[in-house]
């Protein structure tokens, strides 16, 4: 499923343009190191971490899209670097939980 | 031998801190992977350096195999990983960045002798194997993941990137 349709279905907010890649699964993480290790290519990452080193690790690993929980927002130094590396950015006011569970029952994990 | 065409994954993943520490008599720094429970922050001789606790952070060190050949690379000398943001014209790193092109991230391998007073630095086997492993797991059309050595960086201190580390997790302020 691309982006764009599965942010109309959860109701995630994009933060910044970005290209609309397929979203292949999901991962949940709040650290670059668990992340570099265990997120795959093409997923969604669910996180309240809105650390530039986020972008980092996710870049390395070719995740498509980042989506911050809990209405959390990243500064515009880390929207301009994951709008750099094509990452892109949503937010929404869900919690991680609220969210999962939407992707799951479109049949994301 | 040789000839294999590596499927590389991660194996001997191990979860700790990055320390980082200094000798403020000869000011060379380096780094360590500590899987302590929490990371250690004594200051302690070695030769004439004397060092210092500097910061820590949690990170993750791995190694890398090949699921067709089984052949294994370690990683020991590996210590993180920094996404280089460098802009500095003299900058080895940064030119690279620059000439490669938007469609490529060049990441900096660093290795635990920060200031490379011992001449060391990550093997070429292990760089190699760093850039394989993770652009064979790419699937962005065009996309391509640079892992350069830390000892092609301009400095210590003016090379600019985000290292791959959980800072500040363990504290609260």
């Amino acid at each position: 499923m691309k982006i764009s349709e599965l942010a109309s279905k959860t109701g995630l907010k994009a933060i910044s343009e970005s290209v609309d890649k397929i979203i292949e699964g999901v991962y949940i993480s709040d650290m670059a190191s668990d992340i570099i290790t265990n997120a795959k290519a093409n997923v969604l990452l669910i996180t309240l971490q809105t650390h530039k080193t986020l972008i980092a690790a996710a870049n390395l690993i070719d995740v498509s899209a980042i989506a911050f929980v809990k209405g959390k927002r990243p500064g515009q130094d880390v929207i301009e670097l994951a709008d750099r590396v094509g990452i892109a950015l949503y937010s929404t006011e869900d919690d991680t939980w609220t969210l999962a569970s939407k992707l799951a029952k479109l049949g994301i994990q | 031998m040789g000839t294999c065409n590596h499927k590389w994954q991660m194996t001997d993943i191990i979860y700790g801190y990055l320390v980082v520490q200094g000798c403020p008599r000869c000011g060379d720094r380096a780094s360590f992977f500590s899987n302590e429970p929490a990371a250690p922050i004594e200051e302690y001789m070695e030769g004439d350096h004397f060092w210092a606790h500097l910061g820590s952070s949690q990170a993750t060190k791995f190694n890398l195999k090949c699921t067709e050949c089984h052949e294994i690379v370690h990683l020991d000398d590996l210590v993180g990983l920094m996404m280089s943001t460098c802009e500095e014209p003299q900058c080895y790193v940064a030119n690279i960045a620059k000439s490669e092109g938007k469609m490529t991230s060049v990441y900096v391998a660093l290795c635990s002798d920060s200031t490379h007073s011992s001449g060391k630095c990550i093997s070429t086997k292990g760089i190699d194997s760093l850039n394989e492993y993770f652009n064979q797991n790419i699937k962005t059309p065009g996309k391509k993941i640079l892992v350069v050595p830390c000892n092609k960086c301009c400095s210590i201190d003016m090379c600019k990137g985000i290292v791959i580390a959980d800072v500040g997790l363990t504290e609260i302020y």
